[in-house]
């Protein structure tokens, strides 16, 4: 297991938002070349981290998707185009009698950089920016509620312990044997009867809640049950000893020493859950339960993409390609980001 | 239209030779064109003694034996003629079953109702209150007995029997002179428990001759008795319910097995006689039907043409909208497909208890995108724009476009918007319910688009595909717009527009989805049912769909349905027939 002088970190990434929680005591001789200048592990973790080719360009390519979902309304104001006019049917000479793009490669030109989309003759590359928008912006949130949970369940159970340990750890078991997905599928419609009047239809931010709650219920027992185990060796270490001895009161403790402590493994496992919670959103979207079907969306466009694979292969390689990039693109991140902080770890 | 035709191809060509990668969509081409759908126009002759009598007009080329391979999606729920009412089932049951009349279709398309078990289409008197039907000499069960005329009144009455709910109702309603289900008191049990109909209804004077007597004129009987449902059915080998399993053959084929949802194997009758048919042909010795095999496997096997694919075909597979393209593209596949109207009309209906303001109905009639929805069904193979109550394939049919959905198929916002200003109800709310399929999905996303630019605020509902039709067949739906497609029985428009504008039909379940009720119009309907004379009546008909369509616009027709299907290149004679909307399963032969 990880000593917690190396573990302990405080930096540039997650700033406490008191500026304190550093266990700052000294470092070793790893990962430093140059030993006169003293640095904080943070300040290491960056040295290590930057001399990560793989990590560095995986960084940028997630930024990258990132600014572009962030920046949508930009690009398409520039772009000159919108992901909801049906271009191909408005204009002639687009989509031929069956629907599909008139030219090769799914109706590439100067005018539509990654093609129509075959039927409604939408832009492929304002369906793909806003698509990543949608897909991303819930994931991002469902991951950031998903880790404030599991830091609340896992710190308690772990820190605890005894009945309260029990019994969150029963429900940790529990949540866990749910299937999400095909929960979710039976969630969306009894949600749907029961909130929306009937003449009605579900609006999207409600859509985007309930997605958002569900994955959020089932998204967070992997954490949870990790920094159970984390907090439970930190607990019987010296540091947490003398602090309990010293009288400091319990959520000082965590907030000062434990947590810190296990800032690593948080920030590795979202970086993991992220791109987790993107491809399961999709994957919903594919099984047609996403978002309604006016909204843009990165996982409809797999469906669509299976639906015209014979004519249009092209159509499918743009968001195919691009849910492939991010996807590896963050795990490579997840693991430098791993490696920065933990030299040690997994090696 | 063929110049610009031909630049488009020639521009996606070069495109091709350029990138070399993903080959563009080309231009398009017609499929089935109008020429066709007036040949399809039907007005069906009564054929005489001489058009009744067989063998049937050879089909050119065509060999006996072997074995055709047919894909079918849906297993067939009934085997019982009673039973019968679902196209592919129709379709099957030509190839087993026989009736009094039939459909033939000659070498050059033209089609005649003839005698099928009867001497020819029929004799009336009486102004067409009385008709007197003959069997043909020598028309035999399966097991070598003959078909009598207790054969026919059995088969009549037991449609009277509890147990039969599923099959078409006209000839019973007819007969008791009553709408609705209460044709049912006149032979509660039908003929189980010894009791019969009255002579003065339906009368078999002896062992050849059934006369059906009505309480009003009934013109259309021969093409009602071409149905699947009123096929004969044997009275000694009746065993009722059980009968939709295995029930007893006249056709050429009788069923060998028969595993519900897996396959069914027919082969030859030998107690057909080919002299007593002038329809019906049995070419291969057996046909090896497969259930469950879906629209777009069949059209995937089928393109393929590989080893078994070649001597296959289906009855009623169509090709699915997303490999349309590819289907219409390749010059392979393509000489190996054929495209035809089916009988449906796809419309958008009303809910005339909630949308009152006729001009609100005018603005969506005006803003909704036809072509959306030809588009959403594979383009131009798919369907057509239509903007009339009466399908191409209908006799009466004027093509009369008074909303512009064939002129306009983009919708016409800016109209539908200065009209619903007009009507002072800009941003109403407008729920839009439709079946979760993904044509539906696509054209509901047009729609909504079309429709909020009008100035609708626009509710889309999408409602599972199994209970679409129970959600907005009740009366007192939630809905403001839903679609509903109907295809005629036969082709009279006597089995359109009544059934689904006819105000004193409106009922929970019933077709007349838009609850439209106007009793000035349900009292020409009535009078336009007594005209005898067809040609007459398929006029008067037109004219009333249209001025229905023009003053009270209970629904909005956008497309007449059409379908491509595919066989392997070992099929022959392969034909559709406008009949049982498909191929006809009576003509087939396998190549040597």
């Amino acid at each position: 297991m990880t000593s917690p002088s190396q573990a302990a970190i405080a930096g540039s990434e997650t700033p406490d938002p008191d500026g304190v929680g550093l266990t700052t005591e000294p470092v070793g001789q790893e990962g430093s070349s140059d030993q006169q200048v003293g640095r904080s592990p943070g300040q290491l973790m960056w040295i290590r981290f930057k001399r990560d080719r793989a990590g560095v360009i995986s960084a940028f390519v997630v930024i990258a998707m990132f600014a572009v979902a962030a920046l949508a309304p930009v690009i398409s104001s520039l772009y000159g185009k919108d992901p909801w006019t049906r271009y191909g049917q408005l204009r002639e000479g687009l989509l031929n009698d069956n629907g599909y793009p008139i030219k090769a490669n799914g109706g590439i030109d100067s005018e539509h950089w990654f093609g129509l989309e075959p039927g409604l003759g939408r832009d492929v590359f304002m369906q793909l920016v806003y698509g990543m928008r949608t897909s991303l912006s819930l994931a991002v949130v469902i991951a950031i509620l998903s880790v404030l949970l599991a830091i609340v369940i896992g710190v308690a159970g772990g820190y605890l312990g005894g009945k309260t340990d029990y019994f969150l750890g029963r429900l940790t078991d529990l949540m866990m044997s749910f299937p999400s997905q095909l929960f979710f599928v039976a969630f969306v419609p009894v949600i749907g009867a029961l909130a929306v009047d009937p003449q009605d239809e579900m609006p999207t931010w409600l859509r985007a809640s309930v997605l958002i709650f569900v994955m959020w219920l089932l998204g967070w027992m992997t954490l949870a049950r990790l920094l159970r185990g984390q907090v439970l060796t930190l607990r019987e270490r010296e540091f947490v000893e003398a602090a309990k001895v010293a009288g400091t009161p319990p959520w000082r403790i965590v907030r000062k020493e434990l947590l810190p402590n296990v800032v690593t493994p948080i920030l590795v496992q979202s970086t993991y859950m992220l791109p987790n919670f993107v491809t399961a959103v999709a994957g919903l979207s594919f099984l047609g339960v996403g978002m309604p079907a006016s909204t843009p969306d990165w996982g409809r466009m797999f469906a669509t993409g299976a639906e015209v694979y014979q004519s249009d292969i092209t159509y499918m390689i743009f968001p195919g390609v691009a849910m492939v990039i991010f996807i590896v693109a963050f795990n490579l991140l997840g693991d430098s980001v791993r490696d920065a902080f933990d030299p040690k770890s997994g090696r | 239209m063929r110049t610009a035709r031909v630049s488009v191809v020639g521009l996606a060509a070069s495109a091709l030779i350029l990138t070399g990668c993903s080959s563009g969509g080309g231009g398009g081409d017609e499929g089935v064109s109008k020429d066709d759908a007036a040949k399809q126009q039907v007005k069906y002759e009564f054929g005489d003694e001489q058009a009744s009598t067989g063998p049937a007009e050879e089909v050119k080329g065509a060999k006996k034996g072997g074995v055709l391979t047919v894909y079918q999606r849906d297993s067939f729920a009934h085997l019982d003629p009673a039973q019968m009412y679902v196209s592919d089932e129709g379709s099957m049951s030509t190839l087993i079953h026989r009736r009094l009349t039939t459909y033939k279709r000659d070498n050059s398309g033209k089609y005649t109702v003839v005698g099928d078990l009867a001497k020819d289409s029929g004799q009336s008197s009486n102004g067409d209150r009385t008709w007197k039907y003959e069997l043909k000499d020598g028309v035999k069960w399966e097991d070598g007995s003959p078909i009598t005329s207790k054969d026919i009144r059995h088969t009549f009455e037991r449609q009277f029997a509890p147990f039969v709910s599923e099959g078409p109702v006209f000839i019973q309603q007819w007969l008791a002179g009553k709408s609705g289900t209460g044709y049912r008191k006149m032979l509660p049990d039908g003929p189980y428990k010894g009791k019969h109909l009255p002579d003065k209804v339906l009368e078999t004077p002896n062992d050849k001759t059934i006369v059906f007597h009505f309480k009003s004129p009934q013109p259309d009987l021969p093409y009602a008795l071409g149905m699947a449902g009123y096929a004969a059915v044997q009275e000694k080998g009746d065993t009722k319910e059980k009968y939709d399993k295995k029930p007893v053959a006249s056709g050429p084929y009788k069923v060998a097995s028969f595993k519900s949802g897996k396959s069914m194997k027919l082969v030859r009758n030998d107690n057909w006689d080919p002299k007593t048919d002038a329809v019906r042909h049995a070419y291969p010795d057996s046909h090896d039907i497969q259930f469950g095999v879906s629209y777009e496997a069949s059209t995937k096997r089928l393109s393929s043409d590989s080893a078994e694919n070649k001597t296959a075909v289906s009855y009623s597979n169509q090709v699915d909208a997303s490999s349309m393209q590819e289907v219409r593209s390749n010059p392979d596949v393509k000489k190996r497909s054929l495209a035809g109207y089916q009988p449906y009309v796809g419309k958008i209906s009303f809910n005339m208890d909630r949308l009152k303001d006729k001009k609100v109905r005018e603005a969506i009639a005006y803003a909704l995108p036809a072509k959306s929805l030809m588009q959403a069904f594979g383009g131009s193979g798919g369907g057509e724009l239509g903007g009339s109550y009466l399908s191409p394939t209908v006799a009466g049919h004027t093509g009369a476009d008074p909303y512009g959905k064939a002129k306009k198929p983009l919708g016409d916002v800016k109209k539908a918007k200065k009209i619903l200003k007009e009507s002072g109800k800009s941003g109403m709310k407008l729920t839009f319910a439709f079946q979760n399929s993904p044509e539906w999905q696509e054209f509901s996303i047009a729609a909504k688009d079309n429709l909020s630019k009008a100035g609708f605020d626009v509710q889309l509902k999408d409602i599972v595909s199994d209970t679409y039709y129970d959600q907005i067949g009740k009366t007192k739906n939630k809905y403001d717009m839903y679609h509903s497609s109907w295809g005629a029985d036969w082709p009279s428009a006597s089995t359109v527009i009544p059934p689904t504008l006819d105000g004193r039909q409106v009922q929970d379940g019933a077709s007349n989805y838009s609850h439209y009720n106007n009793p000035q119009m349900n009292k020409e309907m009535d009078r336009i049912s007594k005209i005898t004379d067809a040609d007459a009546a398929a006029k008067e008909w037109g004219k009333l769909a249209d001025s229905i369509l023009k003053e009270d616009l209970p629904d909005i027709p956008l497309m007449y349905y059409k379908q491509i299907q595919l066989h392997g290149s070992k099929v022959g004679g392969v034909v559709l027939n406008d009949v049982i909307s498909g191929i006809d399963p009576t003509q087939l032969y396998v190549k040597k």
